[in-house]
């Protein structure tokens, strides 16, 4: 039987208006890296960007398809997409949509450790005026849900927050009221060292169904290293605490966060290595916060953003070979970016967001009723620099707290589009602003990218993550995909002998 | 754009590269100055009509030899010209893209200023967005 087939008029012509569509691109070892208003990347030949603007990319060539593919370019077959586009960029930044999702209750400024790097001024334990008062604990309640978020996390967090057990207890009741009244999601989460924690309170966050976040910096001499406290068995207490709440409170509702200090930069592995003998399968190898005592201390705590780099690439060579023998280990960071970079999706980190995340997505209430726009924001009031006070939850609405001259000039230098340094780089769509940052480091707000340690980080892990996706192995980036999806490792692929 | 031999710096300075601005913008050069304000002072000036030279003197960190920040400075700007032609190109479009993400979202409280017509939207009024020309 003879098959007939369309005549060629009957198919789409070669197209005869092509048009670009916005795009950065930086050149990574003898390509081009081209990346989308989403975050859609192409690597392509070196030439490519001039021969775009040039129109002398072929209409029939793999290139172009590419390109087309990636909204790079668009044509007439393809124009309808540009709402397919305009979607993907609304996916990316989904973190702008709902309001202030995090809400940070500093109930107590007591703690009975006296970390050299701590983001809080600790007071003594015994100091019961560094408490949140019941009042304060009202106003801020109904502060939160005034956030047009349908769903909101609470993190109840201090100085030590166990330490003012009874004011947890009477936020999270208060809180669970409202929460019902207003037809309202809500989180809980408490931010705690465990070294005072019992099984009573454990048992209460377990009937609550409150999640446990805990510091755990690595081995026992690292750990009590950085956070001596008296007896100096910081880290005996954390790995008690963490059994204990696992038992209690429910293996998978407790996490585990480490700061890198100076005395961590030689130890990656070893830190590493304590959170799988821990069973833990996510770390975070985060820089510590220039803020607070971290300034102070600085002789003790503090390093160059480059031995940074080097402790996070050690540690990620580390994590994936972790990975390669079977235990999945995902280490946070990397994630966060992987998801900007691979996904359709943002996150909901707030140091990497565009506009920033501070007050927008977190809003921290202090034990005294200042509101701040990050936990950084709060650690440099306590070192006198009131720049990021919003205002106070006794005399402020949500309104007024995000018309103050703090917000608005905060907000000013809040979009990487439109600062410079950042609005003609190609990893605009994966970083963030972070003006608070910038203030603490530079003393401005917009910041000056070239010396900017965030940009410097930034930029050099987005990089290191593009090498793996350039060079694409099948396990790394299995592994990778597994973190994105929380899904199990890949299975190893049998080799035929 | 041209690039001096080192011999001809004046003293301090590491090496003096000369820019034609029919290949690369003041904009595009200040910009190429701002990413190398790391490791040098930029001084700018106006040489004659329509060029700048500009001199990179080396700050106590610097370790660039002065060839290679003599090719880094050029590729940059060259670079940075390249980027200001694709955003000429598309910056309408993407005025139009960012107005069609935000405003489904709720995030625009006011209608976007300017020309906002999609020509496939107008032919398809009942399609997924509505923006359509508001002249």
């Amino acid at each position: 039987m003879a098959r007939s087939f369309y005549p060629l008029e009957k198919f789409a012509p070669h197209p005869q208006h092509v048009s670009l569509l916005p795009f950065q691109f930086t050149r990574l070892n003898g390509e081009e890296l081209l990346v989308n208003e989403a975050g859609e990347f192409l690597f392509a030949p070196d030439g490519t960007v001039r021969a775009l603007a040039e129109g002398r990319v072929g209409a029939t060539s793999e290139l172009y398809k590419d390109l087309k593919a990636k909204h790079i370019l668009y044509d007439d077959t393809s124009s309808p997409l540009l709402d397919v586009l305009a979607t993907k960029i609304r996916t990316k930044c989904d973190h702008i949509n709902g309001g202030t999702k995090l809400h940070i209750f500093v109930v107590t400024l007591r703690c009975e450790h006296s970390c050299h790097y701590c983001q809080v001024s600790r007071q003594t334990a015994t100091k019961g005026e560094f408490d949140m008062s019941h009042e304060t604990a009202d106003r801020a309640i109904s502060l939160m849900f005034d956030s047009p978020s349908p769903h909101v996390t609470l993190e109840l967090q201090g100085g030590e927050p166990l330490l003012a057990f009874d004011m947890i207890q009477y936020i999270i009741a208060r809180a669970k009221e409202q929460a019902a009244i207003r037809d309202k999601g809500l989180s809980i989460v408490v931010t705690t060292n465990l070294a005072c924690a019992t099984d009573e309170m454990l048992g209460y966050l377990r009937d609550e169904q409150v999640k446990v976040s805990t510091s755990l910096d690595g081995p026992a001499f690292l750990h009590n290293t950085n956070r001596p406290r008296p007896g100096n068995d910081s880290y005996e207490r954390a790995i008690d605490g963490i059994e204990r709440a696992r038992a209690i409170v429910g293996y998978n509702n407790v996490a585990a966060l480490m700061t890198t200090t100076s005395a961590s930069l030689d130890h990656v592995e070893a830190i590493i290595d304590e959170y799988v003998r821990r069973d833990f399968h996510a770390i975070f190898l985060r820089p510590i916060s220039p803020y607070g005592f971290a300034i102070k201390t600085k002789g003790r705590t503090g390093y160059e953003m480059e031995r940074f780099l080097e402790f996070y690439k050690q540690g990620l060579a580390h994590i994936l070979n972790i990975n390669r023998s079977g235990y999945r280990l995902a280490e946070v960071y990397s994630q966060i970016l992987l998801q900007k970079i691979l996904t359709p999706n943002g996150t909901g980190y707030v140091d990497l967001q565009s506009p920033a995340g501070e007050a927008w997505n977190v809003l921290v209430y202090n034990y005294n009723g200042d509101v701040f726009a990050s936990d950084e924001s709060r650690m440099l009031a306590e070192m006198q620099d009131w720049t990021f006070r919003l205002g106070n939850v006794h005399k402020d609405s949500r309104r007024s707290l995000f018309t103050s001259e703090a917000a608005l000039s905060m907000f000013e230098a809040s979009c990487n589009q439109s600062l410079a340094g950042c609005s003609d780089c190609a990893f605009q769509s994966y970083c963030g602003a972070d003006p608070i940052y910038h203030h603490a480091t530079q003393g401005d707000m917009y910041g000056h990218r070239p010396t900017s340690g965030f940009c410097t980080r930034n930029m050099a892990v987005i990089k290191h993550l593009f090498s793996f996706i350039r060079e694409d192995d099948p396990e790394t980036m299995g592994i990778f995909w597994s973190w994105l999806t929380n899904s199990p490792l890949p299975a190893k692929r049998a080799v035929c002998a | 754009m041209v690039d001096t031999a080192q011999s001809e710096a004046p003293s301090g300075v590491l090496a003096v590269v000369r820019v034609n601005h029919d290949l690369v913008s003041v904009e595009a050069l200040l910009k190429t100055c701002y990413w190398f304000s790391r490791d040098f002072v930029c001084g700018v000036s106006h040489s004659e009509p329509g060029q700048s030279t500009v001199e990179l003197k080396p700050k106590p960190t610097c370790l660039t030899s002065p060839q290679d920040a003599k090719e880094q400075f050029i590729a940059q700007a060259m670079d940075f010209a390249l980027r200001e032609r694709i955003t000429a190109k598309t910056s309408d479009v993407r005025d139009l893209l960012l107005a069609k993400a935000f405003s489904e979202s709720g995030v625009l409280e006011e209608t976007p200023q300017g020309v906002f017509g999609d020509m496939v939207e107008e032919e398809n009024p009942s399609g997924m967005f509505k923006i359509l020309s508001n002249g």
